[in-house]
């Protein structure tokens, strides 16, 4: 019987240790995922309004956060020197875009050879856009008398402004890119003219 | 520790240990995390549906259908190819002439963009690169004289072309061409 204790002793320790190596390996993919998809804080980057940028994105000098962030989240990612990328997932006020929510985009042309900006769904596709508008861009961007570019994202559109569908009801996020920024601008992202994001009423 | 009871100490070597195993897990998966994502866009599904080893294939116009990488450009028109390098260097041209922005970028089986050709740098002349692997093979010696050469920090990798289209029904008689002059091709 003494055996059979012994052996009975030893198999609840081999069980809790088992327990204890799965529960280590649950918490370090875990904690990896959470870093690579809702932690982008942790990445250095350069805040301008509503827009952050990771400023090592695509570059050979990223480090192994910021080289995973962009793999899981922008993959194939080109250096500011060709390409800068702004990404904004909250309004001017902070609140946290939505797709049932109408936005006014606004802002100046920024300082690159071309821009666009998209808007993208949480799972980092594009919407079904009945109309099969994803983007706005410096080529279909018509400008206002004071050089402005203006349009809005939501489930309906406003008047006659240029309209980017965002139907369904999840998270919404948008993308500036600029190709061939300016040098004066890859050295000093901040100094972006950075488009305004405001809520048009309430939410759908 | 000579104050602690066994079980004490028991549970304190556990308990590291389970913080030792979480660290190194997490380390683990954030290195390899962009290294699987390219394993797959290189070898997966989708790029056995395309056959983009080592030559040219050409996904259709991004719509909201578009799945297999995120975040893809609706303003962009692409063109992509796989390398492999083992079996010697790997000959990419191309001669899209086109007003509008266009580039090659080449990216490591780390997805580090190692390499960017742009329209404005290849002024006008076309695109011819011998693409060699960093370790030194003697097959890299069959590489014509004056001939340009890029060497990839790993022997696998990606080739992306992106051809600006801001209206691709109206421009796909001038873009559609245009991307498809992209040769990728074991030399």
């Amino acid at each position: 019987m003494p055996n059979q204790a012994h052996w009975s002793a030893r198999a609840k320790r081999i069980g809790i240790a088992a327990l204890l190596y799965l529960g280590a390996v649950a918490v370090g993919l875990g904690s990896a995922y959470w870093v690579l998809k809702k932690a982008a804080w942790m990445n250095p980057s350069v805040e301008v309004g509503a827009w952050r940028a990771n400023m090592h994105a695509g570059s050979l000098d990223a480090g192994m956060y910021t080289r995973a962030t962009v793999a899981v989240n922008a993959l194939l990612a080109l250096g500011r020197d060709e390409t800068m990328y702004f990404v904004a997932t909250r309004d001017d006020a902070g609140h946290r875009l939505q797709s049932q929510c109408n936005y006014r985009i606004s802002g100046t042309p920024p300082a690159a050879r071309w821009w666009s900006i998209t808007a993208y769904a949480d799972d980092m596709f594009l919407f079904d856009a009945p109309n099969g508008k994803y983007s706005l861009n410096g080529s279909t961007a018509t400008l206002n008398t004071a050089g402005d570019f203006s349009f809005t994202t939501g489930p309906v559109a406003q008047g006659e402004s240029y309209w980017l569908p965002t139907p369904g009801r999840r998270g919404l996020l948008l993308t500036l890119r600029l190709y061939n920024p300016e040098p004066a601008l890859q050295a000093a992202p901040q100094a972006l003219q950075a488009p305004s994001i405001q809520r048009i009423g309430d939410c759908a | 520790m000579k104050n602690f009871t066994t079980s004490q100490r028991l549970w304190f070597y556990r308990i590291l240990t389970l913080l030792v195993t979480a660290i190194l897990v997490h380390l683990l998966a954030v290195w390899a995390a962009p290294r699987l994502i390219m394993q797959v866009l290189m070898h997966g599904p989708m790029a056995q549906k395309m056959n983009m080893q080592n030559q040219a294939a050409f996904p259709e116009a991004v719509t909201a259908r578009s799945r297999s990488v995120v975040m893809p450009s609706p303003d962009l028109l692409y063109s992509v190819c796989a390398f492999d390098l083992s079996s010697g260097p790997v000959r990419i041209t191309a001669n899209p002439v086109l007003k509008n922005y266009w580039s090659i970028a080449l990216y490591s089986a780390n997805s580090d963009n190692f390499f960017v050709r742009n329209d404005r740098q290849s002024q006008g002349k076309p695109v011819d690169l011998w693409l060699v692997s960093d370790t030194g093979e003697t097959h890299n010696q069959n590489i014509p004289s004056g001939a340009e050469v890029v060497v990839s920090p790993s022997r696998s990798g990606f080739l992306l072309m992106r051809v600006l289209t801001t209206d691709y029904a109206q421009e796909k008689s001038v873009v559609e061409p245009a991307r498809r002059t992209l040769v990728c091709s074991k030399a």
